[in-house]
């Protein structure tokens, strides 16, 4: 026999039930607009149905259910989806990390425009063609000493500015190591919890969209690959368990991050630690970075071919900007150190240009007769050292012993031994610098105007470029910057649209649609108010059964 | 697809960023009037655009010099004008002298004319341009003729003629590579003979002397004039050809212009055709935001 209040116990739990989902809904809604909220919808079960099959079950025909319970609470996510996203966030990190920091260095470049280094160059060229023409004016004189110091502050300046961007990017990657270890602590934190949660058969879905946020914060940095382990317990079927984040790079090692509710922290070889935490998060002081040690593993930047092996991400884009190291051997077996990276690179090319700039300069003034009838006993530029370009663009200035008359802008001297004032020939030789064929400079020596000659052949050649001329170095230089900048960009860009796609299709099952809230608001209303009218229909009916029946006759 | 309202909103802010950021860059473009701005827009537009503009500057440096060029030729031939006019006076005044007619004093006051018109020559070999003398070669801070009045001598008792004697070219670069020799030569027009001769000549017309024969003065003052005569010509062939060059030079300017331009200018018709294109985008995007954000179906229920 069924008990007589069953009817009323079935509604009771359909009451029940509808108020959680009723509940659930409302979490839903209120959480529309948090960022990584995935959506919740509670698991409705049927009861198990009387009688259960038994030995001693009653004798009733068929099973008669007893009604709802609320089974789950659920969280609606694809984790597939979660995989495709973290795939295409570390490549977005990485380029747009690229991107950045070669937009900064556009910025500084500044080319084309009438205020880059080709414009002060050009300057100079024109002051030096002025004074050819003019070679016995004080006035032309000294705008070529101003030009030539404006060319070298220009290159100063480049210098400068690249490196003083180099050290930003240097802190930014302090910064970011910083995020990330933080990043691993919290993801072993939240881990410990889930497993803290999950033996009880709950399902902490708070606690995984935190988790899942996290990795996916940190899929920026680099390319992770998440292992689930099971909790302890009783965990329920649908415990997404705990997380174990392993490092993926390009040839193969994986190094783990966090296990369980352990983390490794990462931190920079040979680097500083900026704030007594423990992991070295600053670059080293001198030399670029070559290492990351993660827990007790290292991992290099480069292998000895230079193949770069730290995954691809915002930390590696920060690194490859920074500049990295790596050792190799040179034809003679011996160990040299490489320097590699976006802003090195430009500072080495920079250096170099200065450098040739410099020392041509040098060399074609001192062959010429300065206004006293004499060979320049000083350089006009100062601060190249002999033979080591490194720097260079840094340090080259005007020789502050430069005066006007110091200037040698004449090639010859007369039968007395004056200067011939109105002989600018080699004013015209000094104009020409920028177009010298470096391939003929380095090889022999090379004829000027005006019967001069310079010789900066040598072995070890005496200029770091070995062909073109200065100026198109320097326009090889900026195609360069272009063409990567442009490459960054667009890869930014594409990455950018493959995240946001998948994002999409991500928050296309998770997030929360209103509109879909409020019908099932509306649904779980009805049936809310249907199980509460079933109560009172089997109230009307016990009424019947209990004041109505056995009165027969009165 | 499941589409909720965080997704419309979401994708309304990326696509109104979007939009915003291609505005930027056409307004970017209106105000500089360039397609670029910096290299990554366009690495091989940038890259000519050095090279461009390099040649640009190279080219209308090459302009500045043509003025220079034309100082130096134009007052050249001007003073040489002056010479020729001295010269040729003297000439005449020689003739006059030479056919023996003259008085004592006539013969002085066309001794004193020649001296007159000699220190106009070593005035006019002296001329000076901004800071530089003409006629004195490559040497142009000093004066080319100095003391020619035949009274200093030297140990042997021979007189002094301080005339200079340097003919270095002074060329400039008026073309890549091209250099043109801008000066005269000074020295061979008013050079050392030319004094000693007009000196002789002064010193055959004083009173005390009658009857000398000047033909030979005469010879020398016509080999004089046709020195620089000859000179003139050069000149003025130089300066034809520096017309000729200039004119070419002209035509590359406008060459290396339209070159720079076609490479980096922004194309205006077409940035304002975008930039109208890209208004009614941004409109359309703006009125459908508004639209999708609002409403839900709490709106239309009750």
């Amino acid at each position: 026999m069924i008990s007589t209040f069953h009817g009323l116990e079935t509604a009771k739990r359909g009451m029940n039930t509808q108020q959680s989902a009723l509940y659930v809904t409302g979490q839903n809604i209120s959480n529309a607009n948090t960022l990584g909220y995935t959506r919740q919808r509670i698991n409705f079960e049927a009861t198990e149905a009387y009688p259960s099959a038994s030995m001693n079950r009653p004798q009733i025909p068929g099973q008669m259910g007893t009604g709802v319970t609320a089974g789950s609470v659920q969280r609606v996510r694809e984790s597939f989806l979660d995989l495709q996203y973290r795939g295409e966030n570390n490549k977005l990190g990485y380029w747009n990390s690229r991107a950045d920091s070669l937009a900064k260095m556009e910025d500084i470049m500044n080319e084309p425009s009438d205020t880059g280094l080709s414009s002060a160059l050009g300057q100079f060229w024109q002051s030096l063609q002025d004074l050819s023409v003019n070679p016995e004016n004080d006035g032309a004189r000294s705008v070529v000493l101003q030009r030539g110091q404006a060319v070298s502050e220009t290159f100063r300046y480049l210098s400068d500015s690249i490196s003083g961007i180099q050290d930003n990017i240097g802190n930014e990657i302090g910064v970011s190591v910083k995020n990330i270890n933080s990043i691993l602590k919290q993801i072993s934190d939240v881990n410990k919890q889930i497993s803290e949660v999950e033996p009880h058969g709950y399902l902490p879905n708070d606690l995984y969209d935190e988790r899942d946020r996290l990795v996916d914060e940190l899929s920026t940095y680099f390319n992770v690959k998440v292992e689930v382990k099971q909790s302890g317990g009783k965990p329920s079927p649908l415990a997404e368990g705990i997380y174990d984040i392993k490092l993926t790079n390009p040839n193969g090692q994986e190094i783990y991050l966090v296990q369980g509710s352990n983390y490794n922290s990462i931190g920079i070889d040979g680097g500083t630690d900026s704030d007594g935490d423990g992991s070295k998060d600053q670059p080293p002081k001198d030399g670029l970075i070559g290492a990351l040690l993660i827990g007790g593993t290292t991992v290099n930047i480069a292998n000895a071919n230079g193949v770069v092996g730290l995954s691809q991400g915002k930390l590696r884009g920060l690194i490859e900007s920074y500049g990295y190291q790596y050792t190799t051997k040179d034809a003679g077996g011996n160990d040299i150190t490489k320097e590699v990276g976006i802003y090195p690179d430009m500072l080495d090319q920079l250096d170099k240009l200065a450098f040739t700039f410099g020392t041509i300069f040098n060399e074609v003034h001192k062959q010429g007769y300065d206004l006293n009838g004499e060979h320049p006993t000083e350089d006009f530029f100062v601060g190249l050292t002999d033979g080591n370009y490194k720097g260079a663009a840094a340090k080259i200035q005007l020789n502050d012993k430069m005066t006007n008359s110091m200037l040698a802008a004449s090639s010859a001297v007369n039968a007395d031994g004056k200067v011939e004032s109105g002989n600018g020939q080699n004013a015209i030789n000094l104009s020409k610098i920028q177009g010298m064929n470096i391939a003929d400079l380095i090889k022999g020596p090379v004829s000027l105007e005006g019967g001069l000659v310079i010789d900066l052949s040598g072995n070890p050649p005496k200029l770091p470029f070995d062909s073109g001329t200065i100026s198109s170095n320097y326009q090889a230089i900026i195609g360069k910057l272009g063409v990567d900048a442009q490459q960054a960009n667009r890869l930014t860009s594409n990455s950018a649209t493959l995240r946001q796609t998948v994002d999409e299709n991500r928050q296309s099952v998770s997030s929360v649609s209103i509109d879909e809230e409020f019908i099932n608001m509306i649904k779980f209303q009805q049936a809310y108010n249907a199980s509460a009218r079933n109560i009172t229909i089997v109230d009307e009916m016990l009424d019947k059964i209990i004041n109505g029946m056995g009165l027969g006759g009165r | 697809m499941r589409v909720t309202q965080s997704m419309l909103s979401n994708n309304f802010l990326k696509n109104i960023s979007n939009s915003y950021e291609k505005m930027g860059k056409i307004s970017e473009q209106m105000q500089t009037q360039k397609k670029i701005t910096r290299p990554s827009d366009d690495p091989v537009v940038a890259m000519k655009g050095i090279a461009y503009r390099t040649s640009l500057t190279e080219v209308q440096q090459y302009k500045r010099n043509f003025g220079e060029a034309h100082n130096w030729i134009d007052n050249s031939d001007a003073a040489m004008d002056q010479a020729t006019k001295a010269l040729q006076r003297i000439r005449e005044l020689t003739l006059q002298a030479n056919n023996g007619t003259l008085e004592g004093d006539q013969r002085n006051s066309v001794a004193k004319e020649i001296e007159q018109l000699r220190d106009q020559l070593k005035e006019v070999a002296n001329t000076k341009v901004g800071d530089k003398y003409l006629f004195n070669g490559a040497d142009t801070l000093n004066a080319p003729v100095g003391d020619i009045s035949g009274t200093k001598l030297d140990s042997n008792g021979n007189p002094i003629y301080e005339v200079s004697k340097n003919d270095t070219p002074v060329k400039l670069e008026l073309s890549k590579g091209v250099y043109i020799q801008v000066n005269s030569r000074g020295k061979e027009i008013f050079s050392e003979d030319l004094f000693k001769n007009l000196n002789s000549l002064i010193e055959k017309l004083s009173p005390d002397k009658t009857d000398v024969d000047l033909g030979d003065d005469i010879k020398n003052l016509d080999s004089n004039i046709n020195t620089l005569l000859n000179e003139r010509a050069t000149i003025g062939a130089r300066s034809n050809r520096l017309e000729l060059m200039e004119d070419r030079i002209d035509q590359q300017e406008v060459n290396a212009t339209k070159l720079m331009s076609e490479n980096e200018d922004a194309d205006m018709e077409k940035v304002i055709t975008d930039l109208i294109t890209q208004e009614s985008i941004q409109r359309a995007s703006l009125g459908m935001g508004a639209r999708i954000i609002q409403p839900t179906l709490l709106d239309f229920l009750r």
